[in-house]
């Protein structure tokens, strides 16, 4: 297992190393989408042919693998390899506006790299400098459209990021500390042991330990009150940026809660764990709602609409039990294949309209079927629609929480999903179906043809979200169960 | 029948050296000049590799020793160079436009170190060397950390924050979790390097845009 996971970390590598060497030439984008493909197959390797249910280290203590892990690795390694594609597309002249070009690739291997890296790692520590390496190299990639709104969008980004990390740390520390008495002064906080030794673990400790990690990881989740960061970072990095960060880096800080709340569970009981992220999901959900209803700019929507996702995932393994929490991680995959669908809808707007604002845009559909096509089943996708696969991990969040007699918070998740529907599915269809202006259908920029490759990948999205939706395959289903066996199930 | 509590030497000294963080937190707050600042942060950087030097010589342990010597070059000596170049070269103005004035800006650091003292107490840990309750110095620098970042209105000063909010991280480490592996101890330092760069990145390219790392202008998005 150990060789897949190297060669799908070292593909990332390599490909940002190669393309920082040769520069802004095409070449940088098809060595990128290279590694990127090579990386996903590789993690769907080491996640499915070896049997990672149970937890597997691999090369020595330093990976580490079980449901949990596998179920957010082929999350992040699918939403790097449809972004590179796409990419390629994108960054082809005259269409995606990518100002930093130079640059683009290298970050966005690296940021890649860091992704992958974050469920690997079999200990908190190392856990810590993959999450953090993902928001440096992030933080310089919302930038690239080379605007000063994106550079304050960057800026935020950095700085709130940062010092939600640095208290994610102090959490973690304190959980180092917590297991001091138990299994002495020098040893490796890797999950395994720490998960041993859990009970023994002391309970105030870990109780101030994950308050600290959810506060901290839970900014770069975009948890509500600490997601400022979050609708400007989506809104103003490049659209395959957004798709990135949307669709990965928040399930990888997501991750890093849970692999946390794994953990603290055993010592202080599955209830603490559940408590907060209910809370948290809840408000989320509630707030993010609320606020898709007033933007007047389509990126921040759909960044409106991660929040509300990610409290979404919080709020099911905040249920608990098998039921909510596997629909909560089913959720995690496809909300990766849908979030990737719609940015990569919103992009090929983007790069028509010039204009963010849902009143620059109109009759999209007349103009760009395809693209228009697109955004209109994204939006459906991403608001639960069916026959889609968000539709089937939203009900089955909410019946396993009337099954576990949570009847407010699965109300609540009726309630808001649906406010969220109303936000942006009229929203979309404004945009895409309402009457255009007449020269629009003379303008070449607008009416320019499909770029292949921005349409591959957004076919690959919505075949996978709609499969997803009507079949899970038996592996996957499997893994889902096992994610489950670590955190979520219990109660 | 409780023990009575063993003071000596080296003990004395991490209770100074804590003392000495805290008043570092709190000058920060009084100083107005960007470059004096950084300045302020590395005297906080020189009592943290200090403080990592105490207990790896009290506990006798070499990586502890390597981390001060680490943490001195890079946060006393790197850090502060590189970001006092950045100011030297780019910025016309040295003086921090401030959201809250200094006098009530030190009231509110005392509050928010009491706070810390206060929240720390209920934490059953003994620090390495440091007085009871452990954690309060290095909650402090954290609350403290994190205030002077959102209240000071330029590029420079925020990253002052944060590597202050990071020094208290950094100090709760060494005093709750000495013994964490040197590796990890190390990879967190290192960390610190590229995170710098990519924040210098960023301060050049606000800076070469406006002409200044004030951020009072970056209001563009909200809501």
């Amino acid at each position: 297992m150990a060789v897949w996971l190297l060669i799908a970390l070292g593909l990332a590598l390599l490909a940002a190393c190669t393309t920082l060497a040769i520069g802004d030439r095409p070449a940088s984008g098809w060595v990128s989408a290279g590694a990127a493909v090579g990386a996903f197959a590789a993690a769907l390797v080491a996640v499915f042919v070896y049997h990672v249910s149970q937890g597997r280290h691999a090369l020595g203590s330093a990976f580490f693998l079980d449901g949990l892990s596998g179920v957010f690795l082929i999350s992040v390694a699918f939403v790097y390899a449809v972004v590179a594609i796409y990419s390629v597309g994108y960054l082809m002249p005259g269409i995606g506006h990518v100002r930093l070009r130079r640059v683009y690739w290298p970050l966005l291997n690296l940021f890649g790299l860091a992704l992958l890296a974050t469920p690997m790692m079999a200990n908190l520590g190392v856990l810590w400098v993959a999450v953090e390496l993902t928001t440096v190299v992030s933080a310089l990639l919302v930038t690239s459209e080379g605007s000063d709104e994106s550079l304050e969008a960057g800026w935020k980004y950095i700085v709130l990021g940062s010092a939600g990390l640095a208290v994610g740390l102090l959490g973690i520390v304190l959980i180092y500390a917590a297991g001091v008495p138990t299994l002495g002064d020098h040893y490796t906080p890797t999950y395994s042991i720490l998960a041993h030794a859990g009970p023994q673990l002391n309970r105030a400790l870990v109780h101030a330990g994950f308050g600290f990690v959810i506060v901290g990881f839970g900014t770069k989740v975009g948890l509500v009150p600490m997601h400022a960061w979050l609708p400007d970072a989506h809104s103003e990095g490049p659209s395959p940026v957004s798709a990135m960060l949307s669709g990965a880096l928040l399930a990888g800080a997501l991750y890093a809660v849970l692999r946390v709340g794994a953990i603290a569970q055993l010592a202080v009981g599955a209830t603490y764990v559940h408590t907060l992220l209910l809370a948290f999901g809840a408000l989320s959900l509630v707030i993010a709602a609320f606020f898709a209803l007033r933007q007047t700019n389509y990126k921040r929507l759909l960044a409106y609409s991660s929040i509300e996702h990610m409290g979404i995932v919080s709020l099911g393994i905040g249920i608990g039990g098998p039921i909510a929490a596997y629909g909560a991680f089913f959720h995690i995959v496809v909300h990766a294949a849908a979030k990737t669908l719609a940015f990569f809808g919103a992009g090929g707007i983007l790069s028509r309209y010039e204009s963010r604002e849902v009143d620059d845009v109109r009759g999209v559909i007349t103009v760009a079927p395809f693209t228009g096509l697109m955004v209109l089943i994204g939006a459906l996708a991403i608001t639960g629609v069916p026959p889609f696969g968000i539709f089937r991990s939203e009900l089955l969040i909410v019946t396993g929480g009337f099954s576990r007699s949570k009847f407010a918070f699965a109300g609540l998740l009726v309630l808001f999903a649906n406010v969220a529907f109303v936000g942006l599915y009229q929203t979309f269809h404004r945009m895409v179906l309402s009457r255009g202006d007449d020269a629009d259908r003379e303008n070449p920029r607008l009416r320019r043809p499909e770029q292949p490759l921005m349409a591959a990948a957004m076919l690959t999205s919505l075949v996978v979200v709609l499969v997803l939706g009507l079949w899970i395959p038996g592996p996957l289903d499997q893994l889902l169960h096992s994610a489950v066996g670590v955190i979520g199930g219990r109660t | 029948m409780h023990a009575a509590p063993h003071y000596d030497f080296v003990h004395a000294v991490g209770a100074l050296l804590a003392i000495a963080a805290l008043l570092s937190a709190l000058a920060l707050l009084a100083v107005k000049q960007v470059h004096e600042q950084v300045r302020v942060y590395a005297v906080q950087s020189a009592v943290a590799a200090g403080y990592t030097l105490l207990v790896g010589v009290d506990r006798a342990e070499v990586a502890l020793i390597v981390l001060a010597v680490a943490t001195a070059v890079i946060k006393m000596i790197l850090i502060p160079v590189s970001i006092d170049r950045q100011i030297t070269r780019r910025i016309s103005e040295h003086e921090v436009p401030l959201v809250v004035q200094v006098p009530m800006s030190l009231l509110i650091g005392v509050t928010l170190a009491g706070l810390a003292y206060w929240s720390a107490s209920a934490l059953p840990i003994h620090g390495a060397l440091l007085p009871s309750p452990a954690l309060g110095m290095p909650l402090a620098l954290v609350l403290v950390g994190f205030f002077f970042m959102i209240t000071r209105q330029n590029v420079i000063s925020q990253i002052v924050g944060l590597l202050v909010l990071e020094n208290g991280v950094f100090l709760a480490t060494v005093a709750i979790a000495p013994g964490l592996p040197f590796v990890i101890g190390f990879l967190l330092l290192l960390d610190l390097l590229p995170a710098v760069l990519f924040y210098g990145v960023f301060a050049r390219l606000i800076a070469a845009r406006a002409k200044t790392t004030s951020i009072e202008d970056m209001a563009v998005l909200r809501g």
